[in-house]
């Protein structure tokens, strides 16, 4: 039955004392798969990440990863995983090569080109010790330990905080890559449009509970953005705020703002009858527009409840 | 070949070890080298502070050879330097790492949770022992060659007591940071345990009817049987050793049922 899952949870649940860290996730990642695990700060996703890996134990419910038990089969099941850590710390004062070296030498040898070939695709000079290197540099580090040895299951914790857009695309790249080998990926954000781009399936938890799984291709049409259009006349805000999906239409003289969820073509449309100076399209954000979107309709007391 | 995590520990603990071992070593040598120099001030000494002092610093007397080794290496501030860089170095093994965050990427080795918290007490088992052992290592040499009258073998017992005791407060240390992952934890159990027993120990050697106190204590079994003048005491020694071995176990233990970086 788990064969073909990377990561099964049954009601896995997980309490700091009163404070509820995580609660009742039911979650299945299925091998080979890219999926995205997106929350608020403090939603629970580390918490399941650390549950998965047995840093924690759960106060009810189970974890199965790679057909293993977490806390019985820690060490043949940690030899298959790649772990980016949400705060990532060094131990010593190594230089990264050194470092990796000794994460190679951990899980029983990683050939050295590898580890070559994944610093040169994010331009990162590993002769340096690792203490002295930028927030960005040190999350490369970080990237390439955990992919170093080409795991069957990659957790990554908040993977491309701290690099440059550059670098980010250069990251999604490797994920695009280790889902070609059939590796499975498990990454957690706050960031919709990242995970968007390369995960097959979206997990929204919010305040510890699982609020939504999802397909990407179902997200897209969901997506509610933010839009700003200048047009060199004011404009009527009534020919907008009647089109399909759009909302919050305000304009001022002739600059019309307004969040549109779905597909902009309406929009586009109206405003192509007026002379437009700029088009400016945010990227949703994601606590308080996307998930906003759950939450409406059920248990919208749960964020204060999560943390007395 | 040893594995990763224990070549690690080491070369994390590298430049603590080459500290505590330079350090320890100039004390020794310092202090017993000038052991004919030393013989008149040594007479000053004692003739200044009272009795009861010497007794709580564990000096015996400054004169005889065994007298001056106890009361410069063995009563006070050799084991002082010994058990400081014993809880330092073990407050490496799980809490540093656990409080400063480097603990995420050492626990995702792939070793059982015993395995970790073991390779990692091992590696700073042998750096606390190679500490513990450098009085004893040099006393050897230094004793012979600068011809302080003392029994070689007694040295020698009086060495492996001091690395005993290093082993016994390593135990209480590592059990401290093993079961709340809090460094301060380590050092403040460690240290007043460490502070509580010495005074332990001397009071039970004053005071009449306190005699009782002194067993409880790690450096009577330490000390207290007076190795330098009567040689070996295994089962003194044998008991250092099980206080640490038993704190361990039980480290270990709460170190795998715990949650950890909470």
């Amino acid at each position: 039955m788990t064969s073909d899952l990377a990561v099964l949870t049954e009601d896995l649940t997980k309490f700091y004392g009163d404070h509820r860290g995580l609660e009742g996730l039911n979650l299945e990642v299925g091998a080979g798969e890219v999926m995205g695990f997106l929350g608020p700060n403090g939603a629970g996703k580390t918490t399941t990440i650390r549950l998965l890996l047995d840093f924690l134990r759960p106060t009810q419910g189970r974890a199965t990863v790679l057909g293993l038990d977490p806390r019985r089969d820690k060490a043949a099941l940690h030899r298959q995983i790649g772990y980016l850590p949400g705060e990532l710390a060094f131990p010593g004062r190594d230089t990264a090569a050194d470092l990796l070296r000794f994460f190679g030498d951990a899980r029983g040898g990683v050939a050295w080109s590898r580890v070559t070939e994944l610093a040169g695709r994010l331009e990162v000079d590993l002769s340096r010790p690792v203490r002295a290197m930028s927030k960005g540099n040190k999350q490369k580090v970080g990237l390439i330990q955990a992919f170093m040895h080409q795991p069957a299951l990659l957790i990554l914790d908040e993977p491309t905080s701290g690099l440059d857009p550059l670098m980010q695309q250069e990251f999604l790249g490797m994920v695009r890559d280790a889902r070609s080998a059939g590796q499975t990926v498990f990454m957690s954000s706050h960031v919709l449009a990242e995970v968007q781009q390369v995960a097959d399936r979206v997990a929204i938890v919010r305040a510890g509970r699982l609020a939504a799984v999802e397909r990407v291709e179902s997200l897209g049409r969901r997506a509610v953005r933010a839009v700003e259009i200048h047009f060199h006349d004011p404009v009527d805000p009534r020919a907008f705020s009647a089109l399909p999906g759009v909302s919050d239409v305000v304009v001022s003289g002739p600059v019309l703002r307004c969040t549109v969820d779905g597909r902009l073509d309406a929009l586009i449309k109206a405003a192509a009858r007026h002379e437009v100076v700029d088009l400016l399209s945010a990227e949703p954000d994601l606590e308080e527009t996307f998930l906003s979107f759950y939450y409406h309709s059920e248990g919208a007391d749960d964020a204060s409840r999560a943390r007395p | 070949m040893l594995p990763a995590l224990v070549r690690k520990t080491w070369r994390d603990d590298r430049r603590a070890l080459l500290g505590w071992t330079v350090g320890l070593a100039a004390f020794t040598g310092i202090y017993t080298s000038f052991y004919p120099q030393f013989q008149g001030a040594a007479q000053l000494k004692q003739d200044a502070l009272p009795k009861g002092m010497l007794d709580f610093l564990g000096i015996a007397d400054m004169l005889s050879p065994t007298g001056y080794l106890q009361a410069t290496i063995f009563s006070l501030i050799g084991p002082l330097l010994v058990l400081m860089g014993a809880i330092t170095l073990t407050a490496r093994t799980i809490a540093r790492p656990e409080e400063d965050g480097g603990m995420e990427l050492l626990l995702a080795s792939p070793v059982s949770r015993l395995a970790f918290a073991g390779q990692r007490l091992a590696a700073t088992g042998t750096a606390v022992t190679v500490i513990a052992a450098v009085p004893w290592l040099l006393l050897m040499v230094i004793v012979p060659a600068i011809g302080i009258d003392v029994a070689l073998s007694n040295v020698a017992a009086a060495g492996a007591g001091l690395v005993a005791l290093a082993w016994c407060f390593t135990g209480v240390a590592f059990l401290a940071g093993a079961a709340t992952g809090r460094r301060t934890t380590v050092l403040a159990v460690t240290g007043a345990l460490a502070v509580a027993t010495y005074m332990a120990n001397a009071i039970g050697g004053m005071v009449d009817g306190w005699h009782w106190l002194r067993w409880l204590s790690p450096f009577h079994y330490f000390i207290g049987t007076d190795p330098l003048n009567t040689g070996w005491h295994p089962a003194a020694l044998l008991t250092l050793v099980a206080v640490g071995a038993v704190t361990t176990l039980a480290g270990l233990i709460l170190f795998d049922r715990r949650d950890i970086g909470v």
